[in-house]
């Protein structure tokens, strides 16, 4: 059964900053006994499984690596209302994606949680590496505790 | 008509690497056709050196968000090949049943929400939805039966955690596997369904050919439509190639118009994926499958690679009809808890499994402790991109005379024929704030 409560964790860890959002999924799993009510979801690069993980919850915690004009490391709450995206897709795969849309899409099939949360986090180097780059691992714990709070709002 | 047409598809984001399209024509004379791929090399291989024979299928199943599974068992059985281990006919079972899983979703995901739009005339599945939504909302079950059947034997939906070299950290129960060839049976109406909306604008599919070698693998003994099993065959000659010789079928080479390898084999390209294992193995589909296949009049030495699209919705029947007996088999047998006892030893060995888009190589060395000292990966997308580029040089002179956006939209319907994974390795947010 699911929970009413989801936290997503998206992104490559095998690409440096890329994976921010799948190694903070791995330090909340550890806490997942603190809430009960709330899965833990390592998303990965299949960003259209979102569709079903999201699918029949209350609500949505996305925690992803974003472009946002901020300087490397900040890490920043937003909903989906609050932004417009700016992601050119080519749409010559299914391998690229964009979770603003794939969001859209969801809500167009009445199938997206009354609400949906994203803590998007402004990388510094993408680029083929498993460790994050200064700018994001030392703030690990910074970008925990707002998330965190989040859950026991 | 003397036609001019430039077209110039170049889609450089910030990280992500995609396919430029580029044509010029000048008075009804092409001077430029190219399919350019400016990817980043990967550096996958220099990830996995250093790490034990127990990680690398962890590793790997992040190189794609789409095929995964695919991913994390051709290392695993290119580490047990490696390493002389041999698995057990349950462990054997279930990972076919596993990969099936990946296939059915990659299929109905594909067809679905990157092809259907183009032959509806939307531009993505997002307008389509408003319009057809029956048809997105099957799209959308089956991917979600997909995605719990992967859960369930793979231990999530994507990037698996229960395969290791020499079996699986976790087997499911006779209930869970009764209940998903339940499942498995209740699908077959939203499969129909998805067949007969491809089918109602089927006119829209382009009816190019162009002759073609294809590549995919073979199982002769028992003769099977194969994912993961035999050898590697060819539509250009009888015999087959052992896994551990696929170096001799890739020939991997560079291209003045790419940073990813390309390959050949018998020609100057091959196509690998749905097409090229229907027209090596299509008479060994289930029989629901060929039916399918009959309705869009899909037959075998079909060198029409917008046809791949059908070769997928056949495939997509057969493997949810094959998993069904698979399910009775193991059933039957009755399931167990197996240990798994692998000792670590030097060697050096291939493997090679069917991915959606095409047949898949890994290939790992190992010290006696059981490190990875080399590796080399050869993915589906660069098997097929000399093969884009030899369809582009046939399709443009034939389509000049309907004009630029003729031209730019068939092109891009090819590039979406073959779904390449160009992309793949990042998938992270752009936004600005609105408010």
């Amino acid at each position: 059964m699911k929970n009413p409560v989801v936290v997503l964790g998206l992104g490559n860890p095998l690409m440096a900053d890329e994976g921010i959002g799948v190694h903070l999924i791995e330090r909340l799993t550890k806490l997942a006994a603190q809430f009960p009510g709330v899965d833990f979801v390592d998303v990965g690069t299949a960003s259209l499984s979102v569709l079903h993980q999201i699918e029949g919850r209350r609500k949505a915690i996305f925690v992803d690596c974003a472009f946002m004009d901020e300087e490397p490391g900040a890490i920043r709450r937003f909903t989906p209302e609050d932004v417009r995206s700016t992601k050119v897709l080519a749409r010559q795969s299914l391998h690229e994606t964009d979770l603003l849309r794939i969001l859209c899409l969801a809500k167009q099939l009445d199938q997206a949680p009354g609400e949906v949360v994203i803590f998007g986090i402004q990388p510094e180097r993408l680029t083929p590496g498993t460790d994050l780059s200064a700018a994001l691992s030392d703030r690990i714990d910074a970008y925990l505790s707002q998330i965190l709070r989040e859950l026991r709002a | 008509m003397p036609k001019t047409v430039n077209v110039n598809v170049h889609h450089v984001t910030r990280i992500e690497g995609h396919g430029n399209i580029v044509v010029n024509a000048a008075n009804g004379k092409v001077e430029k056709v190219q399919w350019q791929v400016p990817e980043a090399p990967r550096f996958f291989e220099a990830m996995v050196r250093g790490r034990s024979y127990q990680d690398i299928q962890t590793v790997v199943s992040r190189i794609c968000g789409i095929c995964s599974i695919t991913h994390s068992l051709t290392a695993t059985k290119a580490v047990e090949n490696a390493m002389g281990i041999e698995v057990s006919e349950q462990t054997d079972k279930v990972r076919i049943l596993m990969h099936y899983s990946e296939q059915l979703q990659s299929h109905v995901l594909h067809v679905g929400y990157l092809v259907a739009p183009d032959l509806f005339g939307f531009p993505s599945v997002v307008p389509l939805a408003a319009k057809a939504p029956d048809v997105v909302k099957a799209v959308i079950r089956l991917h979600r039966l997909a995605n719990e059947w992967s859960d369930l034997l793979a231990g999530r939906t994507t990037h698996p955690v229960t395969l290791v070299p020499g079996g699986l950290t976790k087997v499911p129960t006779a209930q869970q596997l009764g209940e998903l060839r339940d499942k498995l049976n209740g699908c077959l109406p939203d499969l129909k369904a998805v067949a007969e909306a491809v089918l109602s604008v089927a006119e829209i599919i382009p009816t190019f050919t162009r002759e073609t070698e294809y590549v995919s693998l073979r199982q002769d003994n028992p003769p099977a439509y194969t994912f993961y099993h035999g050898d590697i065959a060819s539509t250009d000659c009888e015999g087959t190639v052992p896994v551990n010789d696929w170096k001799t079928v890739a020939n991997e080479y560079v291209s003045d118009q790419s940073t990813a390898k390309w390959t050949k084999w018998h020609r100057d390209s091959y196509a690998v994926g749905a097409l090229a294992r229907f027209n090596n193995n299509g008479h060994l589909l289930s029989a629901p499958a060929k039916y399918l296949a009959r309705m869009f009049g899909l037959r075998k030495g079909c060198c029409n690679p917008f046809m791949n699209s059908i070769a997928q919705l056949a495939e997509a029947v057969h493997v949810v009809e094959v998993s069904k007996i698979l399910i009775d088999e193991l059933l039957t047998k009755g399931l167990k808890e197996e240990k798994v006892r692998v000792s670590p030893k030097a060697g050096k060995g291939s493997g090679c499994v069917e991915a959606p888009r095409g047949i898949l190589f890994h290939e790992y060395e190992f010290d006696r402790r059981g490190t990875c000292v080399g590796a080399d990966i050869c993915i589906p997308t660069n098997q097929n991109h000399a093969n884009i580029q030899k369809d582009f040089e046939k399709l443009v002179p034939e389509i000049l005379s309907e004009g630029e956006d003729a031209v730019r939209l068939k092109l891009e319907m090819l590039v979406r024929a073959y779904d390449p994974c160009v992309s793949c390795s990042t998938h992270m947010l752009s936004v600005q704030f609105v408010r």
